[in-house]
C-alpha cells in the first residue's frame, strides 16, 4: 500500500512537472538599440503585449521618436527599426 | 494484420515455455557468489545470481551470445553461450578496477576493446560531477564544450560537432551538432552506459567519425514480474537545480518493459564572486519506454524517447564581446519569482526518437535490425514573437548487421542507409531547406587465437547532398578502413590501430548564411567543400597486476581537407563578425593519454585513479595550431569504500574528484591564453534505510574561478567562469 502511495505520488509529480504552466508573461519592455560612438544606447520605448508586441517585433517595423538624451548621449529625432524586447540582467 | 502479430507473439511464448538455462557462479576457492549481474549483451537482459551463486532463467538463450558476468571486486568475465557446455563460471577477486580505463576485457557493441580504443562510462548512479557530459568528459582525451550548465557537449581528443558522431540505442542522433551551442539531446534518463571510441575506427556505425563515436545504452531489461524501479531526485544549489526521474521496470513471461521520466528545472548558475550568470537557466522533459518480446530466436524491441528542452542562451550581447563588461550580463542575487523563467533569447528543443529493433539468432550468427526515425525540432528566438530561426530535422536511418561466429573469427557485414531532411519553418533562414541520402556498406574481420589477434575492416559510403534553394546536387562517395593487431604476453598487451575515415561536408558547413544568434556571429557556407579524410595511428600498451594497472596510449591523426569556420575582418549590420568556412589542406592532432589504477595491498578499500591526456595540434597550412585545442589535463578519482568499516549509517563510499588542467598557452590569432586551474569534487554516499540512497557531495570544493580553454563564453567579458562551490544532494529510492 505505501508502495503504492509513493507510486502513485511520484507519478502525479511528475505528471504536473510535464504539464505545469510554462506561459511566459505577455508584455515585454523594448527599446530601440541606437548605435552610438561609445556602444549601444538603449532608449526605451515603453511596454508592448500580445499583437502589439509582435507589431513591435516583426521586420519591418520603425518607431519614431523625438530627440532623446540617454545618460549624457543623443540619439537624435527620427524613425528607428533596431528595436529590442528581450530582457537584461537587471538585479 | 493484429491476428497475426498476436499469433506470433504467442508462438514465441510456446516455443520457450519448457527451455530454460541455469548455471552456478563461484570464486576461486569454490564459494559462491551472490548478486553478481549476469548480462544477456545480445538479449538486453540482466539477471543476477542468488545466494548460492546460482541463476535460472526460462530464457533459452541462443548459442553464441555474449554473456557478461561482474560484480564489484570480481575480475568481470564474458563468454560465447554454448548450450552444450555446463554455465559453471569462476570469478577471480580482483584488487583493481579497471573496466573505465580500458584494462578489463569487456563486451562492446562498437568493437572488441583489445583491437580498438574503446573505452567505456557507467551512467548508473554517478554522483562524481554535475551532469552527464562532466561524467563522461572523466575520462581521459576527452573534455566539454559548455555555455553554462545548460548546454555541454563532448570533444574526443580535440574533435566534436561533426566529426563526432553519437548514436543512442543503434540509431545515430541528429540534432544539429554542428554548432558549439547545440547540446547532446538527451539527458542520462534511464542510460546504463556509454563506449567510446576514440578516432575513426568505428566502421560499423562510423562512416563520418572521423573524430570517434559515443554510443549510449538503454538499461537493460530485468526479468521481474513484481514491478521494480527508482525514484531519483537531485538538488544542487549553484544553480538551484531540482531534478526528478522515476523509472518502472517490469516483465512477464516473454514481455519485458522499461519506462523512464523526467523534470528538471535550474535557474541562473552563481559564478564564484557569488554573482549569477542572467539566462543561464534550464529546464527539461523527458520520457521514454523500451517494449521487448523475446522468443526463441527473435528479440523485438520498441523504443520510444521524448526530450524537450528549454535552455536560456547566456551571455548574449549586441556589442563586440569583448568589450562586455560582466556586470551587464550578471544578477547580483537571485530572484526565486523571476529567474526560473524562460527569457530571451532562448533555445526550445524537442526531440523525438522511435527505434524498432530486432534481432534474429542462428547457431553461429546474429543478425541485427535497426530502423529508426529521429525528429528534431530547434527553434531559437532572440525575439519574444518571432524565432531566429525554426528547423526541423528529420532523419530515417536503417541499419542491419550480421555477425558470424567461426572459431577464432568473427565476421560483420552490414548496411546502412539514411534519409535526412532539413526543413525551415521560419522564411528568414541560416541553413537552407537541404536533404541528404546516405548509403553504406562494411564488412569487418576480428581474429582472436591464444595471445594474439588482428582486425581489419572496411566501409564504403555515398552521401548524396542536395538543396533546391541552394541550386546544389552533389554525390560524395569514400572508401574507409581500419586495422588492427594486439599481443598479448602475460599481464602485457600491446595494440597498435590504423584507421581511416572519410567525412563529406554538411549542409551547415554548406549553406549557412545568416545570423546564429546562439553564437553571436554571422556564419557564411561554402559550396566548394569537399570531402575530409582523417587517418589515425593509435598505440597502446597496457600492463596490471593485482594493485596496479597502467595504459599508455599515444596517437596521431592526420586529417586532409579539413573543414574549420574561422572568422573575417568583416562585420555584418555594424555587429555580428562574420565567420566562414574553409578548408585547411592537412592538420595534425597528437599526443597521448596515460593512465593508472593504483589499489595499495595494505588498504583494501582504496582505489587511486589517475589519467594524463596531452594534445598537440598543427595546422600544416600556417604552421599555427587548431583553434580550441583542449588544454592538457590530469584527472585524479580517489575512492574510499566504507561498507567493510562499522561507521553506524550504512556508509558506502567517500569519493573524490580532482581536475588539474594545465595552462593552453598554444593559441590561433584570435583566441585567448587560458589559465591553469584546479576542480576538486568530493561526495559521500551511504544509505539512509534500506532502499534510499543518498549521496551528498561539494563540486568546485576550492571555489576555483576557472573558465575552460572549450568554453563557449570564454572570450566574453574577458570569460565567464564556471559555477561556483556548490552542494548537492542525491536521493535515490529504489523498490
Amino acid at each position: 500500500m505505501k508502495k503504492t502511495n509513493l507510486l502513485t505520488a511520484a507519478t502525479l509529480c511528475i505528471a504536473l512537472g510535464f504539464t505545469s504552466c510554462s506561459k511566459d508573461s505577455d508584455c515585454h519592455e523594448c527599446h530601440i538599440a541606437f548605435d552610438g560612438p561609445n556602444g549601444e544606447i538603449e532608449v526605451e520605448i515603453g511596454e508592448f503585449c500580445g499583437t502589439a508586441l509582435e507589431d513591435v517585433e516583426a521586420p519591418g517595423y520603425s518607431h519614431t521618436i523625438e530627440l532623446t538624451v540617454v545618460d549624457g548621449d543623443t540619439v537624435p529625432a527620427g524613425a528607428y527599426s533596431e528595436i529590442h524586447c528581450e530582457e537584461h540582467a537587471d538585479h | 494484420m493484429k491476428k497475426f502479430l498476436f499469433s506470433s507473439f504467442f508462438m514465441m511464448n510456446i516455443f520457450t515455455l519448457f527451455s530454460q538455462t541455469k548455471g552456478i557462479i563461484l570464486d576461486a576457492s569454490d564459494a559462491p557468489i551472490n548478486e553478481v549481474s549476469i548480462f544477456l549483451q545480445d538479449q538486453k537482459i540482466l539477471i543476477y545470481s542468488n545466494e548460492d551463486g546460482e541463476f535460472v532463467t526460462k530464457l533459452d538463450i541462443p548459442n553464441n551470445s555474449y554473456i557478461n558476468f561482474y560484480k564489484q571486486g570480481y575480475l568481470s568475465k564474458i563468454l560465447k553461450y554454448n548450450s552444450d557446455l555446463d554455465l559453471k563460471i569462476v570469478l577471480d577477486k580482483l584488487h583493481i578496477n579497471l573496466d573505465e580505463i580500458g584494462v578489463t576485457e569487456s563486451f562492446n557493441i562498437l568493437g572488441n576493446n583489445k583491437l580498438s580504443s574503446i573505452e567505456k562510462k557507467s551512467l548508473k548512479d554517478d554522483f562524481s560531477s554535475s551532469s552527464m557530459i562532466e561524467n563522461i568528459a572523466q575520462l581521459s582525451g576527452v573534455d566539454a564544450i559548455s555555455s553554462g550548465t545548460g548546454i555541454q557537449k563532448l570533444v574526443v581528443r580535440g574533435l566534436s560537432g561533426m566529426r563526432v558522431v553519437t548514436y543512442l540505442n543503434g540509431i545515430k542522433i541528429e540534432n544539429q551538432q554542428w554548432a558549439n551551442d547545440h547540446g547532446i539531446g538527451f539527458t542520462d534518463l534511464g542510460l546504463y552506459e556509454v563506449e567510446l571510441i576514440k578516432g575513426s575506427s568505428a566502421l560499423k556505425y562510423g562512416g563520418e567519425a572521423v573524430g570517434g563515436v559515443i554510443y549510449f545504452k538503454d538499461d537493460p531489461f530485468d526479468i521481474s514480474e513484481v514491478l521494480s524501479g527508482y525514484i531519483g531526485s537531485k538538488f544542487d544549489n549553484s544553480n538551484f537545480l531540482f531534478g526528478n526521474q522515476i523509472g518502472l521496470k517490469w516483465s512477464k513471461n516473454n514481455f519485458y518493459i522499461n519506462l523512464h521520466a523526467q523534470y528538471s528545472l535550474a535557474s541562473d548558475y552563481r559564478l564564484p564572486n557569488s554573482k549569477y550568470l542572467f539566462n543561464s537557466r534550464y529546464r527539461n522533459r523527458a520520457i521514454k519506454f523500451s517494449i521487448a518480446n523475446r522468443g526463441n530466436k527473435m528479440q523485438n524491441i520498441f523504443r520510444y524517447q521524448y526530450n524537450g528542452d528549454e535552455v536560456g542562451i547566456p551571455a548574449h550581447s549586441h556589442e563586440n564581446l569583448e568589450n562586455v563588461n560582466i556586470d551587464d550580463i550578471t544578477n547580483s542575487s537571485i530572484n526565486f519569482s523571476q529567474d526560473f523563467k524562460v527569457t530571451r533569447p532562448t533555445q526550445f528543443i524537442n526531440n523525438h526518437l522511435l527505434i524498432y529493433e530486432n534481432n534474429y539468432f542462428l547457431n553461429k550468427s546474429k543478425l541485427s535490425f535497426h530502423l529508426g526515425h529521429f525528429i528534431n525540432n530547434l527553434k531559437e528566438y532572440e525575439k519574444w514573437t518571432i524565432p531566429a530561426f525554426d528547423m526541423v530535422l528529420s532523419n530515417t536511418q536503417i541499419r542491419t548487421n550480421t555477425r558470424t561466429n567461426l572459431d577464432y573469427f568473427t565476421f560483420n557485414i552490414g548496411a546502412q542507409a539514411g534519409i535526412m531532411k532539413n526543413e525551415n519553418n521560419t522564411i528568414e533562414r541560416l541553413i537552407p531547406d537541404a536533404r541528404t541520402n546516405d548509403l553504406g556498406f562494411y564488412s569487418t574481420l576480428d581474429y582472436e587465437r591464444k595471445q594474439f589477434g588482428l582486425s581489419a575492416g572496411l566501409r564504403l559510403d555515398y552521401k548524396q547532398i542536395d538543396s533546391e534553394e541552394q541550386d546544389y546536387d552533389k554525390l560524395f562517395s569514400a572508401l574507409s578502413s581500419s586495422a588492427g593487431v594486439y599481443f598479448k604476453q602475460q599481464s602485457h598487451l600491446l595494440r597498435l590501430t590504423y584507421s581511416g575515415a572519410f567525412r563529406a561536408p554538411h549542409f551547415a558547413e554548406l549553406f549557412a548564411d545568416g545570423i546564429h544568434h546562439g553564437t553571436n556571429r554571422y556564419e557564411l557556407g561554402n559550396t566548394d567543400l569537399e570531402l575530409e579524410k582523417g587517418y589515425q595511428l593509435d598505440l597502446k600498451y597496457q600492463w596490471s597486476n593485482d594493485h596496479f594497472g597502467l595504459v599508455i596510449n599515444p596517437f596521431s591523426h592526420n586529417i586532409f581537407d579539413f573543414i574549420s569556420i574561422n572568422p573575417t575582418d568583416s562585420l555584418y549590420d555594424n555587429t555580428y563578425k562574420i565567420f566562414d568556412y574553409t578548408q585547411f589542406n592537412k592538420v595534425n592532432l597528437s599526443g597521448f593519454e596515460m593512465n593508472f589504477h593504483f589499489h595499495p595491498h595494505s588498504i583494501h578499500s582504496l582505489h587511486l585513479e589517475q589519467s594524463y591526456s596531452f594534445i598537440k595540434t598543427k595546422n600544416y597550412d600556417d604552421n599555427e595550431v587548431l583553434a580550441l585545442t583542449p588544454s592538457n589535463k590530469i584527472k585524479t578519482g580517489i575512492k574510499f569504500e566504507l561498507e567493510e568499516y562499522n561507521l553506524g549509517l550504512k556508509f558506502k563510499t567517500v569519493s573524490l574528484y580532482h581536475l588539474y588542467s594545465f595552462a593552453q598557452e598554444e593559441i590561433v590569432d584570435n583566441e585567448t591564453v587560458t589559465d591553469a586551474y584546479n576542480v576538486l569534487n568530493i561526495a559521500l554516499s551511504f544509505k539512509l534505510f534500506n532502499q534510499l540512497n543518498v549521496v551528498l557531495g561539494v563540486n568546485n570544493l576550492l571555489n576555483e574561478e576557472y573558465t575552460p580553454h572549450l568554453s563557449r563564453v570564454k572570450e566574453v567579458a574577458g570569460g565567464i567562469p564556471n559555477p561556483a562551490r556548490s552542494f548537492t544532494i542525491n536521493l535515490k529510492y529504489e523498490f
